[in-house]
């Protein structure tokens, strides 16, 4: 083994939160089966590009994600327990249970809150983006979104935009290949970063399997963004290993699958990146996987003994002053 | 007849449609080899072809606005929204265009289809896949909006809907889709447009309702054995106003049930119909019992949902009158 140096360090960070997300995605998806959980948008996949994009940002960039984002949010430091309590909606939920499970949010990390309409949070970026410029400051927008999301109206608002005011903002496309059943190529004609052209914005393809790539791709993306050179459209393509959600069933439109812990598994990929730099050997990664595993039961079954919010709750926090309407209904409702 | 739900009442509606008539053609996301996420198109596009049961690309202003275009051009479409949460991108088209190209070319360009969208809570979809947004369609001139609350009437009112000859917003009941069971002809039969129905007959209350609360009104009117006359209207926009005033003149109490907020909901426009036409009839005050003025949550949606406890406090409150 190499001596501990800055890169290794950071990609045994990122292998491990790659194997953290992977380990919770399970354990999600298990429990939902067993109606532990209501709802689940596994991540399997696309672990590998969110981890590389994560690793190019620093916590006082702002994140625009969406809701399959949960590598990317265990990375930038989120803490386990936020993302499983949203899942649960429980008391500690910060929403206090009011979304479906999958719409995480959280300030503390500049994660903004993730609505279900895909795709409206790109034209949101534009104007955080627009807002850091003119306030001098250094740090840029990442909003991330998936490859079915590049058809609809706010993603080429969104890119026009950080064209026409030179934003400094990256747009990551997730491209798993499946936007529910209809599988990439016939969203689009072109290769989704092509389109960047038509904005006069940079487009660049990064292999999403391979966290390294994608670290590099969004890494100069967001410098540029730094150096206030505009915005780029990062396409890294992925597989979306596991169903749409947990209602979905894709074996009505899907023939083919990405197995996990086959070859094109990212996280077999990243484990291979870290072994060929001698980062780690097959103890480490089997201390890492055990160690995860142990967590994410320990934290589970901490966050699942937590009691679910007070009704009320559900009423709470729509204005800053409550109308008399709603206070009315509420009397008659509780 | 075959016992069907709502599911499968309209899935033959449509197996209908396609198979009478060339020109129909249904496009959305996730219809055709998905069978749609509530399985409504379940088997149509491998019974009729990628070019008449389209997957369609993640655009709903597209999905809309293509859809007005192939009316336009002598295509008879049936456009879906996969919830109705999302058809607001789509609302320029769906207010500006196909509203009101009629009005605007003197008649020349009209626009028969149907769009087709599941509304309502009541699934465990929270903010984004709950939403009854029904006020925002009925209070557009131009359209014609329709919600069946049964297998019946759901497949009754598409097929109606498809001969109409403008525009249809068809809002389906989510909650409804395989709860509702009934009887449902194997044929063509129609549930005419604009009729609301006397669904249960009674003397000292009126309570008119519509979608998704109408089995749990019926539920708690039986179980109650509350004396109710109960109106399903079926049509939002236009309103069937002499079965509304029927129900007033006979019972002088009513009470309104919806899911959607209190605030400009269908509610509201009852009241003021009610209040404007029949005033004299009326023996108490008119009360909703609605959805609260606040977006829909995902847990505690039994609170948000009018319930038994709710409606009957409404009930009685009325009744009680005077
Ligand atoms: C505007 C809008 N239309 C429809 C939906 C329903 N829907 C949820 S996810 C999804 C597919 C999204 O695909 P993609 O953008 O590729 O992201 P992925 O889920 O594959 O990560 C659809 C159609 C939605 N959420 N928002
Ligand atoms: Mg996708």
């Amino acid at each position: 083994m190499p001596e501990d140096s800055e890169e290794r360090n950071k990609f045994i960070k990122a292998y491990t939160a790659m194997v953290l997300s992977r380990t919770l995605d399970r354990k999600i998806v298990t429990s939902q089966r067993q109606g532990r959980v209501g709802f689940y948008t596994p991540t399997m996949g696309q672990e590998a590009l969110q981890v590389g994009a994560s690793m190019a940002m620093e916590t006082a960039d702002l994140i625009y994600g969406y809701y399959r984002d949960v590598p990317l949010m265990l990375h930038r430091g989120v803490p386990i327990e936020t993302i499983i309590n949203q899942i649960m909606g429980n008391d500690s939920d910060r929403a206090k249970g009011r979304q479906m499970p999958s719409h995480f949010s959280s300030k503390e990390f500049n994660f903004m809150s993730v609505q279900s309409p895909v795709a409206t949070n790109l034209p949101l970026a534009t104007g955080a983006a627009y807002a850091l410029k003119y306030q001098k400051k250094k740090n840029i927008v990442l909003a991330t979104f998936g490859d079915g999301s590049s058809s609809t109206p706010d993603f080429h608002a969104a890119l026009n935009l950080a064209g026409v005011f030179e934003l400094p903002v990256v747009f990551l496309c997730e491209n798993n290949g499946w936007a529910i059943s209809l599988p990439v190529e016939r969203q689009t004609k072109v290769e989704i970063w092509t389109k960047a052209e038509a904005y006069g914005i940079k487009g660049v393809k990064a292999d999403g399997n391979n966290f390294v790539d994608t670290y590099e791709k969004v890494n100069e993306a967001v410098k540029r963004a730094r150096e206030g050179k505009g915005a780029t459209l990062v396409e890294a393509t992925s597989f979306r290993m596991g169903p749409h959600s947990t209602s979905d069933d894709p074996t009505k439109y899907r023939t083919e699958n990405v197995e996990e812990g086959s070859e094109k598994d990212p996280i077999v990929v990243s484990e291979k990146i870290l072994k060929q730099r001698k980062y780690v050997d097959d103890k480490m990664i089997e201390n890492i996987k055990s160690r995860t595993h142990k967590l994410v039961e320990e934290k589970f079954n901490e966050c699942e003994k937590i009691s679910p919010p007070n009704p009320s709750t559900a009423f709470e926090g729509v204005y800053k002053n409550t109308t008399w309407m709603l206070k009315e209904e509420v009397e008659d409702i509780l | 007849m075959t016992e069907m739900n709502m599911v499968q009442a309209l899935n033959s509606a449509m197996d209908h449609l396609l198979s009478k008539d060339k020109s129909v053609i249904l496009l959305g996301e996730d219809i055709g080899k998905d069978g749609g996420v509530f399985r409504v198109t379940e088997g149509l596009q491998s019974k009729y072809g990628e070019d008449r049961v389209i997957d369609m690309p993640l655009v709903e202003v597209g999905i809309v606005g293509m859809a007005i275009g192939m009316a336009l051009t002598g295509l008879k479409p049936i456009a879906e929204i996969q919830f109705q949460d999302f058809i607001y991108t789509a609302m320029d088209q769906i207010i500006n265009q196909m509203a009101k190209l009629r009005y605007r070319s003197g008649g020349d360009y009209t626009v028969p289809m149907v769009l087709r969208t599941p509304y309502g809570g009541g699934v465990k979809g929270g903010l984004y896949h709950s939403q009854s947004g029904e006020t925002y369609f009925a209070h557009t001139a131009g359209l014609t909006v329709v919600t069946p609350s049964n297998p019946y009437d759901a497949k009754g009112l598409l097929l109606s809907s498809m001969e109409y000859g403008d525009p249809v917003i068809f809002l389906e009941p989510k909650r409804l889709y395989r709860s509702s069971k009934g009887e449902v002809p194997d044929g063509e039969y129609k549930v005419p447009i604009g009729e609301a129905k006397n669904i249960k007959e009674g003397n000292s209350v009126s309570i008119i309702t519509y979608g998704s609360m109408v089995p749990t009104v019926l539920n708690i009117v039986e179980k109650h054995k509350i004396d109710a006359d109960v109106i399903d209207l079926r049509t939002l926009l236009p309103l069937d106003i002499n079965a509304i005033l029927s129900t007033v003149k006979k019972t002088g109490k009513v009470v309104i049930v919806h899911e959607a907020p209190r605030t400009l909901g269908m509610g509201a426009e009852i009241s003021a119909l009610i209040a404007e036409k029949a005033i004299d009839s009326l023996l108490g005050p008119i009360l909703r019992v609605t959805g609260p003025d606040s977006p829909f949550p995902y847990r505690w949606e039994e609170y948000y949902l009018p319930n038994e406890k709710r409606i009957m406090k409404a009930v009685n409150s009325v009744m009680t009158y005077g």
